[in-house]
């Protein structure tokens, strides 16, 4: 060719050399584009599109708790916080010095200048709206990741501060005002333990939450109470937004229609609100005042419950100590928390449900109805109850026993006890020595004693020894003990001793407060054991009452009954769980010389024994000598009531370290339980008061105190011409 | 000097695909802006520099090249001050001192002098075509080029001493360098990248480097960031691309200095496969129409010198794609006629303006 002959003279191959290697780059790069154009095509389209794209979750409004007359008890009310768009602010910074050093005077809060790397790094470490950090490093931490999402700079400000800074805007480019929603309760301490309050999504869920669109970082779930047990009622579905963003975070445009937020549903509790204050108050006042009358902290804690016993439906559940809910709703403090947690009457528990106590006295409405129903004693015999009564503890048949003493609690002030007494008079007047008798038999008296089996299935028929199934978290199940227990638990026989005391409610057995009421409850309802509740109804956004069940198991909201034990909870209807008189609830024994085996049949009550255990706890009010025939209980009450009191022997910790763990010298947990009106009851009252001493004398007059209120609420009630 | 019938043999398939290319360019850089409102006024301010350097075509065009032979030394000396002014008031940008603020507009140097080493080599060479390929006749070559290297190198800026060095490797090539020569040279080479890499280069220019040849797959945020994102930006542009202004990595700014060293990939994503194709057969033609020059140049200045600019052209535009498609490291280097600059955009234009005038004289006399 010429170009190798041309005026310069060069080779050619040296041009061609050079041809070759542009040519060579050429089909590398074209080779390259297709590669990444045609073949990883997909993949890079979704990293494109993952670039591009943000789900956003939009907050559901949570559900609102009301009481049974419609008193808000939880609700949702705006926080404001001042927050700073990075993008926004003035390009001059120092226009942006100024609009600092303005905020900083109307908040208080530092500036932030000189802004160090140090400083940054520090604030990198405490979480949003932590005081310490000035403006401009809560700024520069949110501008180095998304200078569109507005940075938290102080959270929970006042209404008014909220206003000037509104106000303030168009002098202060990029501050703006953020409304986060915070939960409040109205009723704080007074309802916290049956309430609860909220946190955040605990770790080990925040994927399944998130999965139904929830932002684990933003969002909340119940922690206790109502806010945890109907929390998947009361949460909501949040709503989802597919949002194009640009690299800085900006949202631009929708790219889906979005899907709205759908609130949570509204919860009506059967709580009286009214009810419950004077229950709190009653409560409060009576442990105040024995208190001060002994002169030092003597009764610690106490609980009190109120019922409907022919529904169910819960109409108090007060308890002391207890929380203040609202301290805990916007974070959960951690001093505070670690304050409610350490402290020994665990003020965060709701005590009536989830503590167990020896029930004493009170359990001898279930030895009053097996001795009954078993023909251990029949309601003409008479039977003597001396103060003190020797008996033999023996550990099996064979064994010659230890003969020991037994102490009615009459004793102290009368040594001689109660007397030649009947089967009524034992109930109305809690006669240990005559349930000792009845419990575990007395040779020659009562030949065959109703025996820890048949206790067992009696007290089990009246609710104790299994969770109720409330809808409340944390429900402990109590115990009624048998021998196989022992055995297991306590690697020892059965003896009779153990026997004795387990009639009259001591020893192993344990109840919450919620099942010795039940069993009062039961007695009252003419042997029908009602579901309690504190569920009245279930509302949606339009106010549509859902139908609803709870499954006590699973501890889960279904809208059809999915197990055994799945109750309707929305809209209210009274759930029977058994009616002894008709359920073959308790399995039969045949009992010999002290034991006991099962024929594997099953029995219910007579009704006449049920009857029968009703006019013992009237007599307890109406007869002289009675436990709650006293001036501050219901001696002359105006309404027939029925009750027992139960003055019951502990050993804990506390106890045992100012050693008062021995025969004639326990502490004693006051219990009183107490019905009205005697006929057709429709409130049953306990109280319970922790190291209380007599049950007549110190938790009688708490019950007496709600009664009184009870009725008074309910004449307001009908004078105003609603439904009782 | 306007002898009309040169103008006979005026490559107007240059000018035109030049021009065309720059109009594309314009038309991407406004795409790639997205709504940057400190960017705005970047395709009009393109346009301007455009239009002169069609005028600078046509002017340098008309002046006979061989008269730049006797002015090589002013030119070279004046190309040496200048960077040595730069040295001592030159504006920082990005770290760097590459720019003189002139009361109107900044003058990138820098770019001057690359066309001033071509010319000032292709004389060189052309002068010694004669000689022995001596080694003195080596040296001679390199030091033309490595004193500019060196003011360029101290800015400091890399990529472009390594284009210098490039084009006189490939200038020094086509004038005969002998085979042992170049390899003592690669040697050479290779030992000084090596030094120069642990004992000279600043730490983010090792930091690229390293980022390259050993990329971290976590540090999608960090150093590799931006290639990542031409990279997803080149892969969903797919066949046909997504469209004028409808390249969500470009207009959604996911992808950095969108307008200069990636405009590549913004072409790429919004034009598909097709757009960048056409962008390497247009450049390609440029390099071709250069090169052609060269083959009609009627003495041996006229050959290196289109041959020079043929590979300044084709070397910033491989470096420049290469980068966009994560063959190489990251380098600053523009995309010729199509990345935003005004600077590199007129001393392009110088080079195409001298290659016309090459082209236009490659015959003494037609009548």
């Amino acid at each position: 060719m010429r170009i190798a002959a041309n005026a310069s003279g060069l080779p050619l191959w040296r041009f061609l050399s050079v041809y070759l290697l542009m040519g060579i780059v050429v089909a590398v790069f074209a080779s390259r584009l297709a590669r990444l154009q045609f073949v990883e095509r997909e993949e890079w389209t979704l990293q494109a599109e993952d670039n591009r794209t943000e789900e956003i979750s939009v907050p559901p409004q949570r559900g609102i708790i009301y009481d049974r007359n419609g008193y808000i008890l939880a609700r949702n009310i705006a926080s404001y916080n001042i927050v700073i768009t990075p993008a926004y602010l003035p390009d001059d910074p120092a226009d942006v010095e100024r609009v600092y050093r303005e905020l900083s005077a109307l908040t208080g809060m530092p500036t932030g200048f000189p802004l160090t790397e140090e400083s940054i790094e520090q604030a990198k470490l405490l979480r949003a709206c932590t005081p310490g950090p000035g403006i401009a490093q809560w700024v520069a931490l949110g501008e180095s990741n998304a200078p569109y999402d507005p940075v938290q700079i102080q959270c929970n400000v006042g209404q008014e501060i909220a206003m000037i800074v509104r106000e303030r805007s168009a002098d202060w480019p990029g501050v703006g005002i953020q409304i986060e929603p915070v939960r409040d309760y109205p009723t704080g301490y007074l309802t916290a333990n049956l309430i609860g309050f909220l946190g955040p999504i605990p770790a080990n869920v925040a994927e399944a939450y998130r999965a139904q669109g929830f932002d684990p970082d933003r969002d909340k779930v119940g922690y206790a109470g109502v806010e945890l047990a109907m929390d998947e009622v009361l949460i909501g579905t949040p709503g989802r937004r597919v949002v194009e963003v640009d690299v800085a975070g900006q949202e631009l445009r929708n790219l889906e229609p979005p899907v709205p937020p759908v609130p949570g549903n509204n919860v009506v509790l059967t709580i009286d609100t009214r009810l419950q204050a004077a229950a709190q108050a009653a409560l409060e006042t009576e442990i105040q005042s024995w208190n001060n009358y002994y002169g030092y902290i003597r009764i610690s804690s106490g609980v009190v419950i109120a019922m409907n016993p022919q529904t169910g439906e819960i109409l108090a559940m007060a308890q002391y100590p207890t929380y203040e809910n609202n301290r805990l709703a916007r974070i959960i403090p951690e001093y505070y928390y670690r304050q409610l947690e350490q402290d020994p009457r665990h003020p965060l528990n709701n005590a009536a449900i989830s503590a167990e106590y020896p029930p004493g006295s009170t359990f001898k409405l279930s030895t009053a109805t097996g001795a009954l129903n078993e023909g251990v004693v029949t309601l003409t015999q008479i039977i003597d109850a001396p103060g003190e009564l020797l008996l033999t503890e023996r550990f099996s048949p064979t064994d010659p026993g230890n003969v020991r003493p037994f102490r009615d609690w009459i004793f102290d002030q009368n040594p001689a006890g109660f007397g030649r007494i009947d089967f009524l008079h034992c109930i109305a007047y809690s006669s240990n020595v005559c349930f000792y008798k009845l419990g575990g038999g007395y040779p020659g008296e009562i030949d065959n004693g109703l025996e820890i089996w048949r206790l067992q299935q009696y007290a089990r028929s009246l609710g104790y020894d299994r969770r109720s199934g409330i809808e409340l978290p944390g429900e402990a199940s109590g115990l009624i003990p048998d021998p196989t227990w022992k055995r297991i638990n306590r690697g020892e026989n059965w003896s009779t001793g153990d026997t004795y005391i387990a009639s009259v409610g001591q020893g192993y057995v344990l109840a919450t407060p919620l099942q010795v009421m039940l069993s009062g409850a039961t007695i009252a309802n003419d042997g029908v054991l009602m579901q309690p509740t504190v569920i009245r109804e279930i509302r949606d956004g339009q106010g549509n009452v859902l139908t609803l069940f709870w499954n006590p198991v699973a501890h889960t909201v279904t809208d059809r009954p999915l197990e055994e034990g799945s109750y309707q909870i929305s809209p209210f209807v009274p759930n029977v769980r058994w009616d002894i008189t008709r359920d073959p609830v308790i399995e039969d024994f045949e009992c010999e010389s002290g034991y006991c085996t099962s024929t594997g049949l099953f029995k219910t009550v007579e009704p006449w024994v049920v009857e029968s255990v009703q006019r013992g706890m009237r007599m307890a009010v109406t007869e002289p000598l009675g436990t709650l025939n006293r001036d501050y209980s219901f001696r002359n009450y105006p309404i027939a009531v029925a009750g027992k009191t139960g003055t019951a022997e502990y050993c804990d910790d506390v106890a045992l370290s100012q050693n008062r763990c021995s025969f004639g010298n326990w502490p004693t947990h006051s219990w009183t339980l107490a019905y009205a009106p005697y006929d057709t009851p429709e409130i049953i009252i306990i109280a319970f008061m922790y190291n209380g001493g007599e049950g007549g004398v110190v938790a009688a007059p708490v019950v007496r105190m709600v009664m009184d209120a009870y009725f008074e609420i309910k004449s307001i009630d009908i004078a105003e011409g609603a439904a009782p | 000097m306007f002898r009309t019938e040169n103008w006979r043999h005026f490559d107007f398939w240059l000018l035109g695909v030049v021009v065309l290319t720059m109009i594309f360019g314009v038309a991407m850089i406004r795409s790639a802006i997205a709504g940057n409102e400190t960017l705005a006024e970047l395709p009009s301010r393109q346009i301007t520099w455009a239009s002169l350097g069609f005028l600078v075509i046509l002017v340098v065009a008309a002046i006979d090249y061989r008269l730049w032979g006797g002015a090589v030394r002013w030119m070279y000396l004046a190309v040496v001050l200048f960077l040595l002014l730069l040295y001592f008031v030159g504006g920082q940008r990005f770290g760097a001192a590459r720019w003189i603020e002139t009361g109107l507009v900044s003058i990138q140097p820098t770019e001057l002098a690359k066309i001033v080493v071509i010319v000032s080599l292709a004389y060189y060479f052309a002068r010694t075509i004669d000689r022995p390929r001596s080694w003195r006749w080596l040296l001679g070559s390199l030091l033309i080029a490595a004193v500019v290297a060196g003011f360029i190198y101290i800015q400091p800026n890399l990529s472009n001493v390594i284009v210098i060095m490039v084009i006189w490797a490939a200038m020094a090539w086509i004038a005969g360098l002998e085979i042992r020569q170049m390899i003592v040279i690669a040697i050479l080479g290779f030992v000084l990248f090596v030094l120069a890499f642990f004992f000279f280069m600043e730490p983010y220019q090792q930091a690229r480097i390293y980022n390259f040849l050993f990329p971290d797959p976590n540090a999608s945020y960090g150093a590799t960031y931006n290639v990542q994102q031409a990279l997803i930006a080149i892969g969903s542009g797919g066949l046909a691309g997504k469209g004028y202004g409808h390249g969500t990595q470009t207009q959604l700014r996911f992808m950095k200095v969108r307008h200069t060293d990636f405009i590549f990939s913004v072409i790429a994503e919004e034009f598909g496969f097709v757009g960048a194709l056409l962008v390497i057969v247009l450049l390609g033609f440029i390099v071709y129409r250069c090169l052609r020059a060269a083959r009609l140049a009627r003495d041996p200045f006229g050959v290196f010198l289109a041959y020079g600019v043929a590979v300044l052209i084709f070397f910033q535009g491989a470096v420049n794609i290469a980068v966009n498609l994560n063959l190489i490291p990251v380098t600053g280097l523009p995309l010729p006629f199509i990345s935003y600059g005004g600077s590199g955009l007129l001393s392009l234009m110088i080079g195409v303006g001298l290659v016309e005038s090459v082209v236009m004289r490659h015959k003494p006399l037609d009548f």
